[in-house]
């Protein structure tokens, strides 16, 4: 056993202390009702915090976990803004917003979600090597994080990329109540190992060795500008959070007697009686203070928007390029140019250019700023997110659409919260872009429309293009975002060229929202039918218009949005008002998609009944077989049947 | 060389068939530039300016303070000052003959295009024998616009074009009155008020229409009402109009109109007012009155009355008014009969408050055609109840109404504890006065 009367820097135990007391103080207050839902308090594993977050310097970053008090506490030093955010307080770190899990304060960031913390940790780190400003980063995970697969997308990443990350394993043999034994195999540094990581080991009831070894595994990180996976065997004194613990209570009194703190008291009583007073005293008037203080009022965190779209109407352009030649040509120009611009995604690189060629040449034009990824859909959209936080203006592309689901946990629970949670402190906009949609027989896996569950993320737009607009003025828009945007692409409407075939009879015409809304009417006529088409469904519909007219004795208007996050309810809403009549067209399958929420939207300001449709895929697996998809989805013939049937 | 703009009567609105021309501003074989306003039409609810489009000399084919029908060619402008020489000025047609058999509806003839048929449409006229070049000028031709032109307003939707030309029981054409210039002198009857006779004739004149009145207690009424509104203070209508929109979407047969072998059902229930002040008598809509708050209506009453009397209203502030609504209260009638508007079924007056009874008439005439006494009744009941609900029930807002006239201390405010006395003011009005006023201090 270690014996405090060994040399130990005395400021090291007030900074330990000072986390143990603040740790204490809200169990304290949360058994007094204080405390708005959870805490997870770290005592007995604090020179963990002390040894890596304390010796970072101001220029490095942290990403932690749910037990990230005392990381936080080590590196910023913010004891006020801490209490006051899990007392729920507007001076809180993030105005009582993110409470215990989601704190954000100089470059401290942390997140309730395992593993998923990694990649966007790496991602910060890689802005950094991309800045050459010499600044790393520490993650914190857990041993639980070792079941996550992020995780390991990460690791295989930051090694080949040399990404200066220091991923710190706080290993204290629990995942919340369960036992190591129960649900880990194998060794911990070789995971690390297998990829080529460097490996460091350490114990937190030896802190003055812990300290040493955390601080040469951070000169290595920086010195080498390397990865580094640094194991802390320690132990949590307390429950997981509060009430939730089955250990042995001999188990928990026999690591207590290990307790460097404990020890410390025991062995320099005097000295520790008068660290602890100045703590308690600092802590308790802290508190005494701040309970008095106002939470944050509802309109300072959230005020309702009124989306107007907007009706001045200029007339369509057509461009004789292809809709992916137009694609290449924006990031090309700003690959070139642009200092925020970083482009990932897999088998993105030239001279294959990614899957749909939107990436051709990419990367000989700048070959720091274009990165092939691993298949690691998680890791890269983590990744994108990183440097999103960092200040650049990533553009992942996923290969299919059908693969946002890998990439899911990136864009809700991380790109889409980090403003929010943080109390508007920080951005993320990072840009997901993916080819959905089918008729090229990639079956089931390779050719849905998955855009349902991309809309109504809070703070994310989601766009789908179209050839009826140039793609390059969309994606400036989607360029001057501040915000998360997912783009979806079609994978028929790349080989097309932009508002071909005007028919005559029809005037083509978009607004000039900065997600332009496209509308194609009778010249003349007043319409009696409104049709809303987006992404791929845009160009066969378009394309029909006069056969609509000519067969089911109807005059359409098509409404084509692209922003489809936000739809221009106000003005399908006044056609449909006018016509009676609505049928909206979507790719993906009709339970609780596009055409629901736009028609449910439309029917609560529409004053008088308005007849409606959806036209959609059928809700099985696209089949590979021509003959099946073309009647699993939507095809000219069952929109034409449709109409005639549901509006006589 | 040549001519350069040809203006023909426009069809302004559905029921205008003919326009008055009130004033042209050149003479025939004078230089305009383009841009100037060369002639202004009336019609029943505004006047209309024409512009030159472009320069060159005009020559006028009509005459100022006549009648001329939709699609007369009523002036030219050529690129030469000497092809204006000889104008022939057409003869005024009034009440003429009926429309011609195209009517081509205001925005559709600009279309110069191919016109393209619907497969129904082409069968229903190869069955009734119509030519494709009936339907020059038009983009799209379905089915329905076949049928229009078949069957004028058939249907129940209101109709875009012209409506129906048949009017059951309309009296035939009267030879005017001998008018013996000895004895009396002629006015010469004001364009607006030949358009105010046509409208108001079309359904009266059928002696079809029926009037009911009920009370509406307004004891206590603006205390909440007048909180809604900023400057219509003590008016009740906004919130009658506010009200009878919302009610007339469970009572459509009093938002529609009897076509003359059918009844048309508005859509969209658009109340309009009846405004009179120096500037003819004239209807105005509050479009969609029914998803529109009382602050909302006010200020649409205040700028439509605003535009009004600027002279700015828009074609579309005096169309596709589905209920009518005159208020007479600033006149102080007790009760008065009004009259249903051409396209209405009904119509709502609105007499003056009776201050001593605290009550104020509502008087609702409707188109027997259409609905009967009744239906009318009952959604005169409703709208009375629905008035009568904005009665401040507690006394505490009853006291806020009763104030000293002299210095205007509210009954809430008195410290005497004996309250006021009732008394006559010296304008020999009911009023309340206050001890101190009373006894002096």
């Amino acid at each position: 056993m270690l014996s405090s009367k060994s040399i130990i820097n005395h400021r090291i135990i007030k900074e330990a202390l000072r986390i143990r007391k603040v740790e204490e103080k809200f169990l304290e207050l949360f058994s007094q009702g204080k405390l708005n839902g959870t805490v997870h308090t770290c005592v007995g594993q604090e020179f963990s915090a002390v040894a890596f977050a304390g010796q970072l310097k101001k220029m490095d970053f942290i990403f932690s976990n749910h037990r990230c008090h005392g990381h936080y506490m080590a590196f910023t030093g913010d004891v006020r803004g801490l209490l006051a955010e899990l007392l729920g307080k507007a001076s809180g770190t993030c105005g009582g917003i993110g409470s215990s899990q989601h704190l954000c304060h100089n470059n401290f960031f942390s997140n309730g979600i395992q593993g998923g913390i990694v990649p966007v940790a790496a991602g910060y780190a890689l802005g950094n090597k991309l800045k050459k400003n010499g600044a790393i980063g520490v993650v914190f995970i857990g041993d639980g994080t070792l079941g996550e697969g992020a995780l390991y997308e990460t690791m295989n990443i930051i090694s080949r990329w040399e990404i200066p990350l220091l991923i710190v394993c706080e290993n204290n043999f629990y995942a919340q109540s369960t036992p190591q034994h129960i649900n880990l195999a194998g060794d911990i540094l070789s995971r690390a190992k297998a990829f080529g990581i460097r490996t460091g080991q350490g114990e937190t009831s030896s802190p003055e060795e812990l300290m040493h070894k955390a601080q040469q595994a951070i000169d290595y990180v920086r010195g080498e500008t390397k990865p580094c996976f640094f194991l802390v065997e320690t132990y949590r004194l307390n429950a997981h959070s509060k009430g939730d613990d089955d250990r042995d209570p001999a188990e928990v009194a026999s690591y207590a007697e290990k307790d460097f703190l404990n020890i410390f008291r025991n062995e320099s009583p005097a000295y520790y009686q008068m660290y602890k007073e100045v703590v308690d005293q600092e802590v308790d008037s802290l508190v005494e203070e701040i309970l008095l203080e106002e939470e944050l009022s509802p309109e300072r965190y959230h005020q309702h928007e009124e989306h107007h779209t907007g009706n001045a109407w200029t007339p369509l352009e057509t461009i004789n390029k292809r809709q992916v030649e137009l694609l290449n040509a924006f990031f090309k120009e700003k690959i070139a140019a642009d200092e925020k611009m970083v482009f990932l995604g897999e088998d993105v690189l030239s001279p294959y250019g990614g899957a749909f060629k939107v990436a051709k040449e990419l990367s000989f034009l700048r070959p720091e700023r274009v990165f092939s990824t691993p298949i690691s859909e998680a890791a890269l959209t983590g990744i994108s997110n990183g440097l999103a936080l960092n200040g650049f203006k990533p553009f992942a592309e996923i290969m299919f659409g059908d693969f946002m689901t890998l990439a899911f946990d990136q864009i809700v629970n991380h790109a889409s919260k980090f403003h929010h949670m943080f109390n508007k402190k920080v951005n993320c906009p990072v840009v997901i872009r993916t080819p959905m949609g089918g008729r090229r027989g990639y079956g089931p896996t390779h050719s849905q429309t998955l855009d349902k569950f991309l809309v109504g993320i809070d703070n994310v737009k989601t766009v789908a293009l179209n050839t009826l607009l140039d793609p390059g003025r969309i994606y400036q828009s989607i360029y001057n975002e501040q915000h998360p945007v997912v783009v979806i692409e079609n994978k028929t409407d790349y080989g097309k060229k932009i508002a071909q075939q005007q028919l005559k009879n029809f005037v083509y015409e978009h607004n000039e929202d900065p997600f332009p809304v496209v509308r194609i009417r009778p010249a003349v006529s007043a319409p009696t039918l409104t049709i809303v088409a987006y992404g791929g469904m845009a160009d066969m519909v378009a394309g029909m218009l006069e056969q609509v007219f000519a067969e089911a004795d109807h005059k359409p208007e098509l409404i084509v949005p692209s922003l489809i996050s936000h739809l221009p309810v106000d003005l399908v809403a006044a056609s449909a008002s006018r016509t009676g009549n609505l049928l909206v067209v979507e790719e993906g399958s009709g339970f609780a998609g596009i055409g629901s929420e736009l028609i449910a939207a439309v029917t609560e300001i529409v004053p008088h009944k308005i007849h409606t449709r959806r036209v959609t895929a059928l809700p099985v697996p696209i089949p590979s077989v021509k003959s099946l998809e073309n009647i699993v989805l939507p095809d000219k013939s069952r929109i034409l049947d449709e109409i005639k049937a549901s509006f006589q | 060389m040549g001519l350069l703009q040809e203006i023909q009567v426009p069809l302004l609105a559905v029921n205008d068939t003919s326009l008055t021309v009130v004033e042209i501003n050149f003479t025939s074989g004078s230089q305009v530039k383009k841009g100037d306003i060369v002639m202004v039409f009336e019609t029943s609810k505004t006047t209309y300016d024409v512009e030159a489009a472009s320069d060159g000399y005009i020559q006028y084919l009509c005459e100022a303070d006549h009648d001329y029908e939709v699609n007369t060619v009523v002036a030219r402008v050529y690129s030469e000052a000497g092809e204006t020489a000889a104008p022939p000025v057409h003869r005024p047609a009034i009440n003429g003959v009926a429309a011609a058999p195209v009517v081509k509806a205001g925005p559709a003839s600009v279309w110069e295009g191919e016109t393209l048929f619907s497969r129904e449409a082409t069968r229903l006229m190869t069955e009734a024998g119509v030519a494709p070049s009936l339907f020059t000028g038009r983009d799209f031709v379905t089915a329905k616009d076949v049928r229009d032109l078949l069957q004028p307003a058939s249907g129940i939707q209101a109709p875009k074009g012209e409506p129906a030309v048949t009017r059951a029981g309309n009296a035939p054409n009267r030879l005017p009155l001998p008018a013996d210039p000895q004895k009396v002198i002629v006015g010469k009857l004001s364009s607006a008020k030949k358009r105010e006779i046509e409208y108001l004739g079309d359904i009266q004149s059928t002696g079809l229409t029926s009037t009911i009145n009920t009370f509406v207690e307004t004891n206590g009424i603006f205390t909440h009402i007048n909180r809604s509104l900023k400057h219509l203070k003590d008016a009740l209508l906004p919130v009658i109009l506010y009200e009878s929109a919302r009610l007339l979407a469970d009572y459509p047969l009093l938002n529609a109109y009897f076509t003359g072998d059918a009844i048309a059902h508005y859509k969209e229930v658009n109340p309009g007012f009846a405004i009179d002040i120096d500037k003819g008598l004239k209807v105005l809509k509050i479009a969609r009155a029914g998803q529109l708050t009382i602050p909302a209506i006010e200020e649409e009453i205040l700028r439509l009355s605003g535009s009004y009397l600027d002279d700015t209203l828009d074609i579309d502030d005096l169309t596709d008014i589905t209920f009518t609504i005159t208020d007479l209260s600033s006149e102080g009638v007790a009760f008065f009969r009004p009259l249903v508007n051409k396209m209405n079924s009904s119509i709502l007056g609105i007499s003056a408050i009776d201050a001593r009874l605290q009550r104020c008439t509502l008087s609702l005439t409707f188109d027997h055609r259409v609905t009967e006494g009744k239906l009318a009744a009952q959604f005169l009941k409703e709208l009375k109840d629905r008035l009568e609900s904005y009665r401040a029930v507690d006394t505490q807002a009853a006291l806020r109404g009763v104030t000293c006239f002299k210095c205007l201390k509210t009954l809430g405010e008195d410290l005497s504890g004996v309250g006021f006395a009732r008394c006559i003011t010296p304008e020999g009005k009911d009023g309340y006065i206050c001890q101190s006023c009373l006894k002096g201090f």
